[in-house]
């Protein structure tokens, strides 16, 4: 207990210098400088950039008071972004329930499934929903479609990773329960891992729908369905009244969806 | 006498939403303008586009530096979009939280990090900047810096809500100013959290400035329209690998980074919640209330 007894000493030790911080912050300003500089990176410049946002200041006027008159032409499309939202929500968040379960160690059948489903998730997770829109739109000419194809991968492994992680932490309990009464792998995954993690998949693809619903806005801006055209049409044409009235019907139709899906998600979980 | 079972507990409203969830989804299926008699050649429509950017002709791999050279553009963006968004969201975060000011403050801050959020960036970039500056990387980093501010001022607030006031109290005991008391008792507490969700904000804002070139901001995006309007899809396939490839590896470097700013250096382990922004920012978005 020569701990205990020995005189304590009036500071403690101060602890060694870290070299991690300092590096890190050389790191950091490595990047930035390749970011900003003029030869390799944007040419970022603060004085050029504000004398450029006072100049355009005077363009964002025009966009006020919002036209109006364009109204009834935006209905069609905005139900059609809200189509798209629902339809490529509910398969993709159907399709990523089992491809969640093929993703965690817990419930894989086997190294070579949960390898693969990882790979393909990730693959599929680093291309975002606007350049897949972009391919299918030429795959598929324009039209909702390909627009609902593109949402339903990004709900797929936006669902799937988030649900996989979730099924990695479960208690194994039930699980081993499940086993003892002679349940095969589906069996347990149905009566004692689901049951677990269905207030989380509810939750999550709740949180995919309002994502879905700003994606879906913005996926016609590529020829790809929804009120997004609209945006395209009244921006080359100058016509900023109008497309005001878009941005703003977006805006109310983003918040609206997002307190649904709060109380839903209440009601549901 | 049996004990009567436990009453089931009402369930009317658990009903009536999954019902209305229902109707939703059956009103949309039926009604979507899409032309069911295409729908058979669709595995075809998309089997010959993969086969036309990967296999037949292969990507063309001499346009591999032009489009590697857009990704590091679609980089570049978004790291300096990030870092516009990550200075002004901290004040914000700061004044976002009701232990640190008012709770009338907070829900202004809240609500305006909330309008912010609703807007996606394309949107952004499309109604303020691209207009303001013209084409180009400008616009892009803009309107990523702006709608960043909006996730990250919020979950900035939220870590600084989840602090332990004993810091702030020993700062203050000491006699600390108010900025004192933010600098030394709370900032401390929160950054590894708050920088560990700026990496990830970057990861996410990596896939926002790859979009942002469909709308004409710069970057990788619009290789990929270029080469898809010219129907050069060997060119697309090409940009396609690219951007999985570049993007992956820096998802994993930066996932690496956060969790060892979180961690430290071996300290205790924390709740799945710190080391996954992701689904922080998904529970953080079920419990939110408007």
């Amino acid at each position: 207990m020569t701990a205990a007894t020995a005189p304590r000493s009036a500071r403690p030790s101060r602890p060694p210098r870290s070299l991690v911080g300092p590096l890190a912050l050389l790191v950091f300003a490595a990047i930035t400088w390749w970011a900003a500089s003029e030869e390799y990176g944007l040419n970022f410049d603060v004085p050029r950039l504000f004398s450029n946002l006072t100049r355009g200041a005077g363009i964002l006027a025009e966009f006020w008071p919002p036209d109006f008159s364009v109204l009834p032409r935006t209905v069609a499309p905005l139900l059609e972004t809200i189509q798209m939202a629902v339809i490529a929500s509910v398969i993709g968040c159907a399709v990523a329930l089992p491809v969640a379960f093929l993703a965690s160690r817990v419930t894989s059948p086997n190294t070579l499934a949960y390898l693969l489903d990882r790979g393909i998730l990730s693959v599929v997770r680093a291309l975002p929903d606007v350049l897949y829109a972009l391919i299918f739109v030429a795959a598929l000419s324009i039209g909702p479609l390909p627009g609902i194809l593109a949402l339903i991968l990004f709900n797929i492994s936006v669902v799937a990773k988030l649900l996989s992680e979730t099924v990695d932490g479960v208690d194994h309990g039930p699980i081993e329960a499940a086993r003892a009464t002679g349940a095969n792998r589906l069996l347990t995954v149905r009566w004692a891992v689901l049951p677990q993690v269905l207030p989380n998949y509810v939750a999550y693809s709740l949180y995919a729908f309002e994502l879905n619903v700003r994606a879906s806005a913005v996926l016609g801006i590529v020829g790809a369905g929804g009120i997004g055209n609209l945006i395209n049409e009244t921006r080359r044409f100058f016509q900023y009244d109008k497309l005001m009235v878009v941005v703003l019907e977006i805006l109310i139709l983003v918040i609206i969806i997002e307190w649904v899906s709060i109380w839903l998600r209440r009601k549901l979980v | 006498m049996t004990a009567s079972r436990p009453v089931r507990p009402a369930q009317r409203t658990k009903h009536i939403a999954t019902a209305l969830v229902v109707l939703v989804v059956a009103a949309a299926a039926f009604t979507v303008d899409v032309k069911i008699e295409r729908l058979p050649d669709l595995p075809g429509a998309l089997v010959r586009i993969f086969g036309r950017m990967f296999l037949e002709p292969a990507p063309e791999w001499s346009y591999l530096p032009e489009a590697f050279g857009s990704m590091m553009e679609s980089i570049q963006i978004a790291w300096l979009g990030t870092i516009i968004g990550a200075v002004l969201s901290l004040p914000l975060g700061f004044f976002g939280a009701k232990n640190i000011t008012s709770r009338l403050v907070s829900n202004i801050i809240r609500q305006l990090l909330n309008v912010i959020r609703a807007i996606p960036e394309i949107l952004v970039a499309v109604v303020v900047f691209i207009p303001m500056v013209g084409l180009g990387a400008y616009p892009g980093m803009l309107a990523i810096g702006v709608h960043s501010i909006g996730t990250l001022g919020k979950l900035s607030a939220e870590v600084i809500e989840g602090i332990d006031p004993g810091p702030v109290e020993a700062a203050r005991a000491a006699g600390g100013r108010p900025v004192q008391i933010q600098r030394w008792g709370v900032l401390p507490q929160v950054l590894p959290e708050i920088v560990a969700f700026w990496l990830y904000r970057f990861e996410i804002n990596i896939r926002a400035s790859a979009i942002l070139g469909a709308v004409g901001a710069g970057g990788v995006g619009e290789a990929l329209v270029q080469s898809l309007v010219f129907r050069r899809y060997d060119r697309a396939g090409m940009v396609v690998i690219v951007v999985i490839v570049v993007t992956i590896l820096i998802d994993t470097a930066s996932g690496w980074l956060r969790r060892r700013i979180i961690q430290g250096g071996g300290g205790a382990p924390h709740g799945a919640d710190r080391e996954q922004p992701e689904l922080a920012e998904a529970n953080a978005a079920a419990v939110q209330r408007p």
